[in-house]
């Protein structure tokens, strides 16, 4: 399998702040890949750097070409959605569709106004009349007209209800996702996001701490809810995280193997969410 | 250029247009509607015997003349339009490439596989071809409310007809003229245009200030170190010599646009956009 993403020791600093800190980056083709991380860990710093909109250090290529020389030409393969509203809000829905038509060689008009049509976005209002849902959906239905290998997203459902949410998920799994596309979202709402990943990456102060494919997470990771008189024997395994849960204590171990495991009590992969907080509190505490 | 690359290009003009909308079309037209507004009140404080004997004489002094040769008389009545086409161009200029920062949309036009450089370019066609052409089609479109006007009132007091037509034929003349003037004067003042591109790529806040600001830090530092005025000078007489972009006839036209001056002043703009182009890639300082 080929990969649209190589990135080596990226760093970008802005002042005293290390936005990223040496991040080394592998996306295979076809990958749903989830990137995680706290406010200010270094997410949109690293999907802008992808896109050619952030002038980083280190080795980079993506779609085989280098986003930071060759931007426009990139874009015909890559579309982006940010976690803020991006579309000029002066322009109403059928002038950005008229504008995407005439700068976009692969994008197709038809696609874009069947995909409009199921929703309630009215074609002669301005963008700054929309509500925040439909922004995002006018953007998905965009994107999703325009043959690219790669679509970034940043915390593309930040701001929306539940129902939006959903919604924008299961059309970009239904209708833009072919198993050839690659995905790389970036986002809070772990829990949402976790059963169409392939391909988790945690990131935290500008650094890469978990790179794993969603498939290997089981062979590495388990929890176990120990009970009390079990914990000093957990205590010696090194677990990466333990939080206390009515008298037990549930720790999450790291390539430890579940032969050792399996007397402590009873096993299971952790949840992305639980997973990611364990990391988090691994890194902070050194 | 490919038919592609064509469509791409008018579609980056369309897009300043629409967005900078009250610039090239609202202030032109309210301009003109307040010249209407203040001539229906001058010709109200008029009597019935002098609205003829001005149209009379004015019939006179128009008929048979080429239209060419009177079209500078009408230049003056566009005056007032470059003065607010030069001031609409400078505020466009100064924030068009901030604006889109402050608002989030760079993210949008560089989500798009245009280059930086194309993007800059239409800025630039903007201004030196595009919008004088909305400001030309508003004075057209006032001078022929006006011809409508005059022929009424021509014709309801038997006034010759035929030199109100050299008069509108003389008047359509001088929007070439006009137009012309612009194009000239964009080129003339392209330091300015590229300078005022580099500060608004360039500033997080205030770019006149920033622009303006260093400028005359620029001319400050010029006299302090060396005791000469150059710069200062040399902006003076380039931006008040208005002799150097105002076109009064089409023979000197050639000799306007090719010249030294003309010359050192598009490539030093040209230095500038390029510097605005550079500034524009990234989005993240």
């Amino acid at each position: 399998m080929t990969n649209i993403v190589e990135a080596r020791a990226l760093e970008k600093s802005y002042g005293n702040f290390k936005a990223l800190d040496g991040v080394d980056l592998t996306i295979a083709t076809g990958a749903i890949s989830g990137l995680i991380g706290p406010n200010g860990a270094g997410k949109t710093t690293t999907l802008k750097s992808l896109i050619g909109l952030c002038d980083v250090e280190g080795e980079l290529m993506v779609a085989g070409r280098d986003p930071r020389v060759a931007r426009h030409k990139l874009m015909e393969d890559v579309c982006f959605i940010a976690d803020v509203g991006i579309l000029p809000k002066w322009l109403n829905v059928s002038q950005v569709i008229d504008y995407v038509d005439a700068v976009h060689p692969r994008f197709d008009r038809r696609k874009a106004e069947k995909f409009l049509s199921t929703t309630e976005i009215p074609k002669n209002k301005r963008i700054k009349h929309l509500s925040k849902g439909m922004v995002t959906q006018l953007h998905l239905a965009l994107v999703m007209s325009i043959e690219v290998q790669l679509l970034v997203l940043d915390e593309p459902t930040l701001g929306l209800d539940i129902i939006y949410r959903k919604e924008f998920y299961d059309r970009l799994l239904n209708d833009f996702y072919d198993g050839n596309r690659t995905i790389i979202i970036s986002t809070h709402q772990v829990e949402e996001i976790e059963t169409l990943l392939s391909h988790l990456i945690f990131i935290n102060k500008g650094k890469i701490v978990l790179d794993a494919l969603m498939t290997d997470l089981e062979n590495t990771y388990t929890e176990v809810l120990v009970a009390a008189d079990k914990f000093q024997q957990a205590d010696a395994l090194n677990p990466i995280h333990i939080r206390e849960l009515l008298g037990k204590k549930s720790y999450t171990f790291e390539a430890v193997a579940r032969a050792q495991l399996e007397a402590l009590g009873e096993l299971h992969t952790p949840s992305v969410a639980d997973l990611f907080v364990a990391k988090m509190k691994e890194d902070r505490h050194g | 250029m490919d038919k592609f690359a064509a469509i791409q290009f008018y579609a980056l003009l369309k897009r300043e247009i629409l967005e900078h909308r009250n610039l090239f079309i609202g202030a032109p037209a309210v301009l003109a509607l307040l010249i209407l507004v203040a001539s229906i009140w001058v010709a109200s404080q008029l009597d019935q015997a002098e609205i003829v004997s001005t149209m009379e004489y004015l019939a006179v002094l128009f008929d048979g003349l080429s239209p060419f040769d009177m079209a500078p008389f009408f230049m003056i009545v566009s005056v007032p339009f470059i003065m607010t086409l030069y001031v609409c161009c400078l505020i466009y200029l100064v924030n068009t490439l901030f604006q889109e920062r402050k608002d989030m949309s760079v993210l949008f036009w560089q989500s798009m596989p245009v280059s930086n450089f194309k993007t800059v370019l239409s800025k630039i066609v903007t201004v030196v071809v595009v919008a004088p052409i909305f400001y030309i089609a508003i004075i057209f479109a006032l001078y022929l409310v006006g011809m409508i006007w005059l022929t009424v009132l021509g014709l309801t007091n038997d006034v010759d007809l035929v030199g109100i037509g050299w008069m509108f034929l003389a008047a359509v003349a001088s929007l070439f003229l006009i137009y012309l003037s612009a194009v000239i004067a964009s080129l003339w003042l392209f330091p300015t245009v590229g300078w005022l591109l580099l500060f608004s790529a360039f500033a997080r806040k205030t770019p006149l200030l920033w622009a303006g600001g260093v400028f005359i830090l620029l001319g400050f530092l010029e006299s302090f170190i060396f005791g000469s005025e150059y710069l200062a000078n040399w902006a003076q007489s380039r931006s008040t010599n208005l002799n150097q972009y105002l076109i009064f006839d089409f023979s000197n036209v050639v000799d306007k646009l090719f010249n030294y001056d003309m010359l050192f002043g598009i490539v030093l703009g040209s230095i500038l956009v390029t510097g605005a182009v550079y500034m524009r890639r990234f989005t993240d300082w």
